[in-house]
């Protein structure tokens, strides 16, 4: 059955489920007794599982059929919720992710089996109630210790092999006929470049002496390179250990050799033998290894196949929006609307349109066809407008992992997910709250004890809030850390040549922070893999601004730092005033107007040499956009100022301008990437008489 | 095509070019790269643009940038006639782009050895923008190198 077809929904309804897993398993972790959320995840393991079945993704249907099964055993409450349930669990889901990110570049599901999991999964299943849970718990921690360091490397891998009942008969047959057996396991060295080729050179050596009986990883799979640094092999020989062992490390690029005198008999009862049996026996489970195994395999084999893909193929799904079928029914509604309005004007052209009552009907029809016109704009502006949400949803679970392996607790809180922006910008923005997100985990939240000192609650909270501000939305990343430290960022700044000793003392504390947005500087005092490397909030504010936003950062010393990320709510059409400066044209978002004003020139007072007006209390900077925008100097000034004041967040500007022309509906037009390098001018617009008229952009006149 | 010996005559590549004055020279552009010809229209200036960018204008609901090829080899600035007509350029990078032209006169056929292509010692700063010179009916024909045109890091 050709299911290529369906893929696209595929990829999008397995997205959907798994970030509900994700939520759900979230929430489990808080609440292990929570029933309805044992049965939704169980529900979208299951659909998961049947629509992986359907595309003939068999791997991932295994692994998820697994996860299906430990879920029913915890809905029938025969095994308890633990935190290493939860850890293996988040695993999956990363491997399922994995399995889409191939299937969306390729289409198929990838070689990776990710054995260790499912193997994880029935372990845990196995493993039954409640008893067994903790044996269970405190392997994984070796798990987690044993990965982190390489000492790991002082175990014995070939004994951990598990192998299947005809591997062990020919090992019982080697032994049969008189040959030793032994077991050994090569590592090589980091740098070494082929791999592959090195471990054929260390069978030809085996081979000399006796036969290689074991592979593992397979001898395709070595072939292949689809291994870490070490192998495992079982060899029958008749000769001794030594030779054997001299001839490999002879081999180049081979750091080390273990080898010992094996029995299948061993072999049969490590398979035989349940789990906390073999602990017993002093060997370490098979977990740590098969995990160090398999964990880089797969980022080496995604790697792999994406840099095999990634030029050959596009990947092979479009870009698709979901839309609620109310927002397409009102869609509808409009254009039959408006194919009316369309009738009505025909009708009327076909008449006299030179008496009285004509022109009256005429103009009433264009009035509709105005209404409808603008209510139909509207309507396609929020198909394309999708909740933040989908974004944003996948930041609790990274804050839980960051928070973990940075051993500091802390909370992300999130309001505001339903906030609408335009699509585009809704993909856009993940990587760049996720930076500013990893940014507070890691810089901005103190350890425990540092909190407990500064008299803070031991958990540090991150913030994450989202709420439209006329026509921009405002996303802001605020964490209750430690603060930026305005003197060392100084300090960072004069010892990088930024800005000399002078100069930074009479730097404003906004200019300080900005250079915080510098490439290449970072304030982190040592580089973790989470941030520090000073690539970054640079990327961040570039990432912003090309979608039309800015980022402001608000920081008080000792309590904490806010980033305001602040983008507009649609990048097609917008409201605008339409002014005029001498003969030219120009349009200012209406989002970004309060009011407009007119000052007599006498009223203009002065502050540090610039132009300000007093105004309701509040003192206002004014802005010349004539000078602004080198137009042609007024020959004599007019006794009133036409003042159009602006604000961006808290600040105000007022601009001035010579004539106000009236509101208008645009259409934003970019000025082309020849001419993009002005700052004010962020695009252009066409007129109703064919004129192109700018885009004044009020952000950047602050 | 075979000759009088019925051998083959191997066709040298040949390029249509469009003729346009600028000032009293006349100029080829590739016509590979020509989207449309357009009367003078409207042009909005930009504000803080660079120098050889007039401003833009509304080519059909679209916004196009035009550029001054005066400007751009340092000439005397444009002035607008009747004959003055905007070339649509279109490029792979930067998309359309209208350069302004005194006037257009004709298309022509060259084949690559009727361009001499060592013909660039002249040391003047629109000698960066020409690939070579092509002779049409005894008068020359500067052929505009179209991608050093857009190039923006030599010129300001």
């Amino acid at each position: 059955m050709d299911v290529s077809q369906y893929l696209d929904i595929f990829i999008d309804e397995t997205n959907g489920h798994i970030q509900e897993l994700s939520d759900n398993i979230m929430i489990l972790e808080k609440e292990p007794e929570n029933k309805d959320c044992v049965n939704e995840i169980f529900r979208a393991a299951h659909s998961l599982k049947g629509m992986a079945g359907t595309m003939g993704f068999k791997k991932m249907q295994h692994l998820t059929h697994d996860m299906e099964n430990v879920f029913s055993e915890v809905r029938n409450d025969n095994i308890k919720v633990n935190s290493t349930l939860i850890d293996i669990l988040f695993q999956c889901l990363d491997a399922i992710e994995g399995y889409l990110e191939t299937v969306k570049a390729t289409s198929g599901e990838g070689d990776e089996a990710n054995e260790h999991l499912i193997k994880m999964l029935n372990e845990f299943l196995n493993g039954g109630g409640g008893e067994a849970a903790e044996p269970s718990e405190e392997k994984t921690e070796e798990t987690a210790e044993e990965t982190q360091d390489n000492a790991g490397d002082e175990d014995l891998e070939f004994k951990k092999l598990k192998l299947e009942d005809p591997d062990i008969d020919s090992l019982r047959q080697a032994e049969a006929s008189g040959n030793k057996l032994y077991g050994m396991t090569i590592h090589i060295q980091k740098d070494c470049m082929l791999k592959a080729a090195r471990a054929f050179l260390v069978y030809k050596a085996v081979e000399d002496f006796g036969e290689i009986i074991i592979y593992n990883p397979s001898s395709q799979d070595i072939e292949d390179e689809k291994f870490d640094l070490t192998f495992n092999i079982i060899i029958s020989t008749q000769s001794d250990i030594k030779p054997i062992i001299e001839a490999v490390s002879a081999v180049s690029e081979i750091e080390k050799v273990d080898c010992e005198e094996v029995t299948s008999n061993y072999y049969a009862e490590m398979n035989a033998a349940p789990e906390d049996k073999k602990e017993a026996a002093g060997t370490a489970a098979p977990a740590p290894t098969e995990e160090k195994k398999a964990a880089p395999a797969p980022a080496a084999s995604a790697a792999k196949g994406s840099a095999k893909n990634a030029p050959a193929n596009k990947p092979v799904t479009t870009r698709t929006v979901r839309v609620d079928i109310e927002k397409l029914d009102a869609l509808m509604n409009q254009v039959s609307e408006l194919i009316i309005a369309k009738n009505s004007l025909v009708s009327i052209s076909d008449q006299d349109t030179r008496s009285d009552e004509n022109q009256q009907t005429f103009h009433e029809q264009i009035e509709y066809l105005e209404r409808i016109t603008t209510t139909l704009h509207e309507s396609v502006m929020k198909v394309r407008m999708v909740p933040i949400e989908n974004t944003v949803a996948k930041f609790p679970r990274m804050i839980r992992d960051l928070s973990r392996k940075l051993n500091k607790p802390m909370e992300l809180y999130m309001t505001g997910e339903d906030t609408e922006l335009d699509r585009t910008v809704v993909d856009q923005i993940g990587d760049p709250l996720q930076h500013l997100l990893r940014n507070s985990a890691d810089h901005g939240i103190e350890d425990a004890e540092t909190r407990k000192a500064a008299g803070k609650p031991e958990t540090g909270s991150i913030t994450l809030n989202a709420f439209q501000e006329g026509n921009n939305v405002i996303i802001e990343v605020k964490d209750d850390g430690a603060g930026l430290d305005i003197e060392k960022i100084k300090a960072k700044a004069v010892e990088r040549g930024l800005v000399s000793e002078e100069q930074a003392e009479n730097l404003s504390k906004k200019e300080v922070i900005d250079f915080l947005f510098n490439p290449g500087f970072s304030m982190a005092k040592k580089v973790t893999d989470i941030s520090g490397r000073g690539v970054g909030l640079d990327v961040v504010k570039s990432n912003i601004e090309s979608l039309g936003g800015d980022v402001e950062v608000k920081s008080v010393f000792g309590q904490g730092t806010t980033f305001v990320v602040r983008l507009p709510l649609t990048l097609a059409i917008i409201q605008a005033l339409m002014v005029e400066v001498r003969d030219e044209k120009y349009a200012i978002a209406l989002g970004s107007i309060q009011n407009i004003e007119n000052i007599p020139v006498s009223e203009i007072k002065y502050v540090q040499a610039e132009e300000v007006i007093h105004l309701r209390g509040m003192v206002i900077p004014l802005i010349r956009l004539d000078k602004l925008l080198d137009s042609t100097p007024k020959e004599e000034e007019s006794e009133n100022l036409t003042v159009v004041v602006v604000k961006k967040g808290d600040s105000y500007a007022g601009v001035v301008v010579d004539n106000l022309i009236g509101q208008q509906e645009i259409v934003i037009k970019s000025l082309g990437k020849c001419i993009d390098n002005n700052k004010i001018i962020n695009g252009a617009t066409i007129l109703g008489d064919g004129e192109v008229a700018l885009i004044i952009d009020v952000n950047a006149i602050f | 095509m075979t000759d009088e010996y019925g051998l083959e005559v191997v066709e040298k590549e040949k390029i249509q070019y469009i003729v346009v004055s600028i000032g009293n020279e006349h100029y080829g552009l590739d016509i590979s790269y020509v989207d449309n010809i357009v009367r003078m229209c409207k042009i909005t200036r930009v504000p803080k643009a660079p120098f050889h960018y007039i401003g833009i204008i509304n080519l059909r609901g679209e916004v196009v940038p035009l550029m001054s090829l005066r400007r751009k080899m340092k000439l005397d600035d444009d002035e607008f006639t009747d004959l003055s007509r905007i070339i649509i350029l279109k490029t792979e990078e930067m998309g359309l782009i209208g350069v302004v032209v005194d006037e257009v006169k004709e298309v022509i056929t060259l084949s690559e050895d009727e361009i001499d292509k060592n013909a660039r010692s002249q040391s003047s700063e629109k000698a960066n923008f020409i690939s070579g010179i092509g002779k049409n009916d005894g008068e020359l024909v500067s052929i505009f190198e179209i991608s050093s045109i857009f190039d923006e890091t030599d010129n300001s």
